[in-house]
């Protein structure tokens, strides 16, 4: 988890990660962040994320994202 | 039938009518109806079009959903196996799309490079073709990947692919959020009616009143730009109000039919000239065609294995920051290079979708360096004059992107940008001259084009704060409710251009 903030953190600063639940809804995360994120966790986490996993529910949050990462490991 | 016309109106009125008068179970099928009425209107032989992508679309889903359904444990073959079917149905559909549009294209430039002499007999694009072909294959492309269920109804299918006030210009529509209210029973409400109409309104009036009155002098002016040299900067400026007046009209009276039969179609502008970078820009430019490269050109090129493999390589060579943001730049031009040639078939448009491609993907390169020099110069992001540049620079920008998506040819639009450099001579305008009573009416149509325009501005600024006119004027007393209304209502036959006198929606061309 620790490792996802690092991410989120290099490419798009100065949000608040560990209370956040609008990433996306609140614009924090665009389409260009969303992908370089997803690039580092197929890097780092060694998932394969596909187009559908790109929805809200899976990005609104670090939570979500973790969640997701667990999923796509598992 | 022009959405600017009586008998257009008159068919509203009788499918609104009609629609709550029957039974809630037949309101779909009146639709579906109403929508087929309509889309004859526009010439019988174009049915053939809309019945050929309507069928293709409907069998190739539910082909992929039988595939699907197979029981086998090897999962990949049936991946392939969707995968293959779906692109059966892009290819026979947008390869109807690219024929129709873009061959005569093809066939100058092909006479062009090999001294060739073919051609092609010139004909009319059936109605909306790009906007239910693209529509259309999101859906099969949703059905591929399991977002939605294939639908098993051929008649319901058709009215999501037929649907008349969308069928012209547009906002594209996704199956999970337009089927099931097209599907749906509703019951009629006043407020909700009284609101639809008032939307309506405010549509035409920006659509004849503003886009129509600028669109004089931008035709003027764009048509033989030599002969206005001193007029570059005003009829940029003119065809970006004009542009803005004329789509987002149209939206609104898409959206206020819509809203007569209870269905809220997507949101497809959102004041795009308060945007702070071309990238935002987007997010409030025709919304629904962003959305839709993004969700199915953008991610999955993205996400592809040979761009993740360039991802690879680009990482090694260029570094982390470089190598990861790269494949999502190359994505992302293609994806403008894709909306420039979904505008039309000329080189103007292919320069103006690598323009925006460009601009967007190097911020995307440069974004790190531009928060490092941000923080070094100390400026604050949210305080007003930066916000205020950032709009200024953005409009600059996009006015430049017009130049291409207007003017005649790449060349003519070079020559209207030097001469914004070189000239500026706002009285050449009164030369242009407006109507029957040639230069006479000119000053007058100036003062209607500033007076929208004015209009236009404040409506926005309040939008923007989160406030909603419709809801602000009926909390008004009754005088002033009315007689914003009839303002409105007046304006448009007094103020605006007559119909004949103008070519129609400017989107409905693609």
């Amino acid at each position: 988890m620790e490792k996802l903030l690092e991410i989120l953190e290099d490419i798009q600063p100065d949000a608040d990660y560990a209370a956040c639940t609008t990433l996306i809804d609140d614009g924090i995360l665009d389409s260009f962040a969303i992908l370089s994120i997803v690039g580092e966790l197929e890097e780092q986490f060694g998932v394969e994320v596909s187009p559908a996993d790109i929805i809200p529910e899976n990005f609104n949050s670090a939570q979500a994202l973790w969640g997701m990462i667990q999923r796509l490991q598992g | 039938m022009s959405f600017v016309s009586t008998e257009f109106l008159l068919f509203v009125a009788i499918a609104a009518a009609g629609y709550y008068l029957i039974p809630k179970k037949f309101q779909w099928m009146w639709l579906l109806l109403f929508s087929y009425i309509y889309y004859a209107s526009s010439g019988i032989k174009f049915l053939i079009f809309l019945l050929f992508t309507t069928f293709t679309t409907y069998s190739t889903a539910i082909w992929i959903e039988h595939v699907d359904q197979q029981h086998s444990d090897d999962k990949k073959k049936i991946s392939k196996k969707k995968r293959n079917i779906t692109i059966i149905g892009l290819l026979l559909n947008f390869g109807m799309l690219a024929l129709l549009k873009y061959i005569n294209f093809g066939i100058v430039n092909i006479n062009v490079i090999f001294k060739a002499d073919l051609s092609f007999p010139d004909f009319l694009l059936p109605l909306g073709i790009s906007f239910y072909t693209f529509q259309s294959m999101g859906y099969l492309l949703d059905v591929n990947w399991g977002k939605c269920k294939a639908e098993r109804n051929p008649f319901r299918f058709a009215l999501f692919v037929s649907f008349f006030p969308q069928i012209l210009q547009g906002p594209i529509g996704r199956f999970d959020r337009l089927a099931h209210q097209l599907y749906a029973e509703h019951s009629f409400n006043w407020e909700r009616t009284e609101r639809a109409l008032q939307l309506i309104l405010w549509g035409f009036f920006k659509k004849m009143v503003l886009a129509d009155n600028a669109g004089v002098f931008v035709d003027t002016i764009f048509g033989n730009y030599q002969a206005y040299p001193g007029l570059s900067i005003i009829a940029v400026l003119l065809y970006s109000v004009q542009l803005y007046g004329d789509f987002s009209g149209g939206m609104d009276v898409v959206m206020g039919i819509a809203d007569l039969f209870d269905i809220t179609m997507d949101e497809n502008f959102r004041r795009p000239y308060f945007a702070r970078s071309i990238t935002d820009f987007w997010h409030r430019w025709h919304i629904t065609l962003g959305t839709w490269m993004k969700d199915y050109i953008f991610y999955p090129l993205s996400l592809s294995r040979p761009m993740s493999r360039f991802g690879k390589f680009a990482r090694k060579q260029f570094g982390k920051n470089i190598g990861r943001t790269l494949p999502i730049c190359i994505a992302n031009i293609v994806v403008f290079l894709v909306v420039g040639i979904w505008h039309g078939a000329a080189w103007k448009f292919i320069v103006y979708g690598l323009y925006n491609g460009l601009i967007i993907a190097f911020s995307g390169l440069m974004a790190q360096n531009y928060r490092k020099w941000k923080k070094s110069l100390h400026i604050n992001e949210k305080s007003k004059s930066w916000i205020f540049f950032q709009i200024l620079r953005t409009f600059l920008l996009v006015n430049i992107s017009w130049f291409f998506d207007r003017a005649n040819s790449v060349r003519e639009a070079c020559g209207m940008m030097k001469n914004a450099l070189i000239h500026f001579n706002p009285a050449e305008l009164l030369t242009i001259p407006m109507g029957e009573s040639g230069t006479g009416f000119t000053p007058i149509g100036i003062g209607i084009v500033i007076l929208a325009s004015a209009i236009l501005f404040t409506v926005s600024v309040l939008q923007e704060r989160g406030i909603c006119i419709r809801s602000a004027i009926a909390a008004r007393p009754l005088v002033l409710r009315w007689a914003i209304y009839l303002f409105l209502v007046f304006a448009l036959p007094v103020l605006g251009q007559p119909p004949s006198a103008t070519g129609g929606f400017i989107y409905a061309q693609f």
